[in-house]
C-alpha cells in the first residue's frame, strides 16, 4: 500500500517542473512551522477535558493555557495572521473573512475539547433548523434573529444537560448564528457538499488557530511585550497582504493549462529532434519523391557536371483535352448541339 | 514583493514594453490575488457599485449607446409592488432578476401564459401570488448579497436565444462572456446551459464552459464541471469548431462595455437574441478567473500583450 503511495509521489514529482516545486515546498515549509506550532500549543495544553466551571473563578483559558483573560485580545493580531495566509497564501475557503478567528475566541472561553463540541452541536441544530426556517418565507434579519435564538436555546440546554456554566460570550452567539446562515445559503447555492466541506476548513482552521494562539511562541511575545505581538503580526501582515502570486490551491486548480503547455512544448522538441536525429531516413524519404519533371535533377556532385545531367522529358499539355467541349462551364446547352430528348421527362 | 516594494518607494518608471512576456506557464496565469489587487486599481467603488446594480448599469450601458434588454418594470419598494398586478402588465414570457443579484441567484424566469397562470421553463405553473412572493423576497434582498436590507426587482420579457447557438442547447439561454482590460478584449467563451444544470448558464451547477478563440469566433475547447468534452451532452451537436454568430459584434459591444460603467478590468455578460442581435446583460466587476481553464490560456500573459505592467 505505501508502496504504490510513495511511486505515485514519485512520478508526481517527475511530472512537476521547477515553477511547481518551489510554491510547493515553500507550502511545506510553512506547514512544517505551523504544526510545530500546533505541536507547542498541544504540549501547553495541560487538561483537555475541562469544562468551564471545573476551575471555580479563574478563567477557562488561564486555567488551561496560562492565557489570562486580558491578553485574550492580545492573541488577536496572531489569529489575524494565520486567517490571512489561510486565505491569501494557502486559498482555503472558509465562511466570512474572521470568522474562524472568532469561533477560536469561543473555543479559548470553553476549553480545548469542549469548545468545538458545545460550539459544533450549537451549529449542526442551527443547521438542522435552518431549512424549516427557510419555509416560513421570513425576511433575512429575522431569519438571523431566530437563529441566534435557537443557538442560544442550545446553549442553555446544554448548560442544564451538562449542569455547568459554560461562560460563553455573546459575541461568539452571533458569530454561530452568522456561520449557520451562511450554511444555508451555500448549501441552496452549491449543494451540500460544497457546504459541508467549507464548514469543515472553518472549524479546522478554528482548531489550529487556537493551538498556534496558545503555543509557548505566543505566550513568549505577549509576556516579553505587550507591544510586540501587534507590532509583529502588523508587519507580517502587511508584508503578506501584498502577495500577488499564486495561490497553493491554484497551483491544482490551473493544473490543466500548465499540463497541456508543457505537452505542447515536449511535442514541439520531440519534431526537431526526430528530424536532427534520423538525418538518414529523412534523405531517404526525399530521394523517393518523384523528380520534378521539365528541370534538371541534381541528386549529388556529379549531377552539377554538365555532361552528367539528366533531364526529365518534360510533360506535354493534353493535346486532345483542349479540343473538348467545356460542357459543364455554363448551365445553357452548347451552341451548334441539339436537345437530347429521349423521355417525356427531358421536355 | 520586495522589487516592487521599492519600485515604488524610489519611483522609478519601468517601460511597460521593457517587461518581457512570461514564458513560464505558471507565470502566465492570473490568480485570485493578482486579479483583486487590478480590481483595485482599475475598477473605482463607483464604477463596481454601478456595475453590480442591474438598473443603474443598464442605464450606463444606453447611455453609451449599447443596447441592452428591453425593461418591463422596475420595482424599488413595498408600495410599488402592493399597487403592481403582474397579471395586466407581464407579458407572455418573462424574467424577474434581483437588480444586486449575484451568480443568477433570484432569476425567476417563465416562458408561456394560460389565463393568470404562468409556466416555467420545468412546466411548472406560477400563480399571481407565487410572482408576488418572489417578488417580495427580491425587494426584502433576499438574493442580494449580506450588505444589503433593500433590492429593486428588475422585471424584463424573456429572451429568445439566437437559433443558431439555441440549437447547441436543449433549454435555457446560453450566454458569452468576454473578459476585457480597458477596451481591450482579453478572453472569451460560451457558457452553454445542460439539463443538469437545469437550464441556467451556471458553471457550478454544471452548464458547459466553452472557450472561443477571440480571433475566429470558434468554439476551441469546452468543459463541463472541470471535464474535457467535445460534443454537448444532451443534444449531441459537436461544440469544438463551432463558429460564434455575429462574435465581430459581440467582441466590439464587450470592448464599449467596461469603459460604459467606468470599469478598467471587466467581464461583460452578452446574449444573442433572435431579433435583436447581441445584447449587454450585465457587466461584471468581479468576473472569475475559471475561463482561463475553459480557454486553457492564462490571463496574465494575455494582459502583457495588451500592455499591462503589474504595478
Amino acid at each position: 500500500m505505501f508502496s504504490e503511495l510513495i511511486a505515485r509521489f514519485q512520478r508526481a514529482r517527475e511530472r512537476a517542473t521547477p515553477q511547481v516545486r518551489r510554491p510547493f515546498y515553500i507550502g511545506v515549509a510553512v506547514a512544517l512551522g505551523l504544526g510545530l506550532l500546533v505541536l507547542l500549543g498541544l504540549l501547553n495544553t495541560e487538561y483537555f477535558f475541562a469544562a468551564p466551571d471545573a476551575f471555580g473563578d479563574m478563567a477557562t483559558s488561564q486555567a488551561i493555557w496560562g492565557l489570562k483573560p486580558s491578553n485574550l485580545m492580545m492573541v488577536l493580531p496572531l489569529g489575524a495572521f494565520l486567517v490571512v495566509l489561510a486565505r491569501s497564501f494557502v486559498g482555503v475557503s472558509a465562511f466570512g473573512l474572521f470568522t474562524p478567528m472568532l469561533i477560536t475566541l469561543a473555543f479559548l472561553q470553553v476549553g480545548p475539547i469542549m469548545g468545538p463540541i458545545v460550539l459544533s452541536s450549537a451549529i449542526l441544530v442551527g443547521m438542522l433548523a435552518a431549512p424549516l426556517l427557510l419555509k416560513l418565507r421570513m425576511t433575512r434579519v429575522g431569519f438571523l434573529g431566530v437563529l441566534i435564538s435557537v443557538v442560544v436555546l442550545v446553549l442553555a440546554a446544554l448548560q442544564t444537560f451538562l449542569g455547568r456554566e459554560l461562560q460563553v460570550d455573546a459575541f461568539p452567539v452571533v458569530v454561530v448564528a452568522l456561520v449557520v446562515e451562511r450554511w444555508g445559503r451555500l448549501w441552496e447555492k452549491d449543494g451540500p457538499w460544497v457546504a459541508a466541506k467549507t464548514a469543515f476548513n472553518t472549524f479546522f482552521l478554528a482548531i489550529v488557530i487556537q493551538f498556534v494562539m496558545v503555543s509557548h511562541f505566543a505566550l513568549l511575545l505577549i509576556e516579553a511585550s505587550p507591544l510586540l505581538m501587534p507590532a509583529c503580526m502588523a508587519v507580517a501582515i502587511g508584508i503578506l497582504g501584498r502577495y500577488r502570486g499564486l495561490r497553493l490551491s491554484e497551483i491544482g486548480r490551473f493544473a490543466p493549462i500548465w499540463l497541456e503547455r508543457r505537452r505542447i512544448a515536449r511535442e514541439g522538441e520531440e519534431k526537431i529532434l526526430t528530424r536532427a536525429d534520423t538525418d538518414e531516413e529523412f534523405i531517404a524519404a526525399w530521394e523517393k519523391a518523384p523528380p520534378l519533371e521539365g528541370m534538371w535533377v541534381i541528386n549529388s556532385r556529379e549531377d552539377l557536371d554538365p555532361k552528367g545531367r539528366r533531364q526529365v522529358p518534360q510533360a506535354l499539355p493534353n493535346s486532345e483535352a483542349q479540343f473538348a467541349p467545356r460542357s459543364g462551364a455554363s448551365k445553357r446547352p452548347m451552341k451548334h448541339n441539339a436537345w437530347i430528348i429521349r423521355s417525356p421527362e427531358d421536355v | 514583493m520586495f522589487m516592487s516594494l521599492k519600485r515604488k518607494w524610489t519611483g522609478k518608471k519601468v517601460d511597460a514594453q521593457a517587461i518581457p512576456v512570461p514564458t513560464n506557464p505558471i507565470d502566465e496565469i492570473l490568480g485570485i490575488n493578482l486579479r483583486n489587487s487590478l480590481i483595485a486599481k482599475y475598477n473605482p467603488r463607483v464604477a463596481i457599485e454601478r456595475a453590480r446594480d442591474k438598473v443603474a448599469a443598464k442605464v450606463a450601458l444606453e447611455a453609451a449607446g449599447i443596447s441592452c434588454t428591453r425593461t418591463i418594470a422596475v420595482i424599488e419598494d413595498y408600495g410599488t409592488l402592493m399597487r403592481y398586478k403582474p397579471s395586466k402588465e407581464f407579458p407572455d414570457a418573462w424574467a424577474i432578476k434581483p437588480a444586486r443579484g449575484s451568480q443568477g441567484d433570484g432569476i425567476l424566469l417563465a416562458v408561456r401564459r394560460e389565463g393568470d397562470v404562468w409556466y416555467k421553463g420545468s412546466g411548472t405553473p406560477l400563480t399571481e401570488e407565487d410572482v408576488i412572493n418572489h417578488l417580495r423576497k427580491v425587494v426584502d434582498g433576499h438574493f442580494s448579497g449580506d450588505a444589503e436590507p433593500q433590492d429593486a426587482a428588475l422585471i424584463e420579457p424573456l429572451i429568445v436565444a439566437d437559433p443558431g447557438l439555441a440549437n447547441l442547447v436543449p433549454e435555457g439561454l446560453p450566454d458569452l462572456r468576454v473578459i476585457c482590460l480597458h477596451d481591450q478584449p482579453l478572453m472569451g467563451m460560451v457558457r452553454l446551459p445542460t439539463n443538469q444544470s437545469d437550464g441556467k448558464a451556471n458553471l457550478h451547477q454544471g452548464a458547459i464552459g466553452a472557450g472561443v478563440s477571440l480571433e475566429t469566433g470558434r468554439i476551441t475547447n469546452a468543459l463541463q464541471k472541470g471535464k474535457p468534452i467535445t460534443h454537448h451532452p444532451d443534444t449531441g451537436s459537436r461544440l469544438v469548431g463551432f463558429e460564434i454568430p455575429k462574435w465581430d459584434e459581440v467582441l466590439y459591444m464587450a470592448s464599449k462595455c467596461g469603459p460604459a460603467v467606468g470599469l478598467g478590468y471587466s467581464g461583460a455578460d452578452i446574449v444573442l437574441d433572435e431579433n435583436d442581435g447581441p445584447l449587454v446583460l450585465e457587466v461584471n466587476a468581479h468576473p472569475g478567473i475559471e475561463i482561463q481553464n475553459i480557454n486553457l490560456l492564462g490571463l496574465k500573459a494575455q494582459m502583457h500583450h495588451a500592455g499591462e505592467d503589474f504595478r
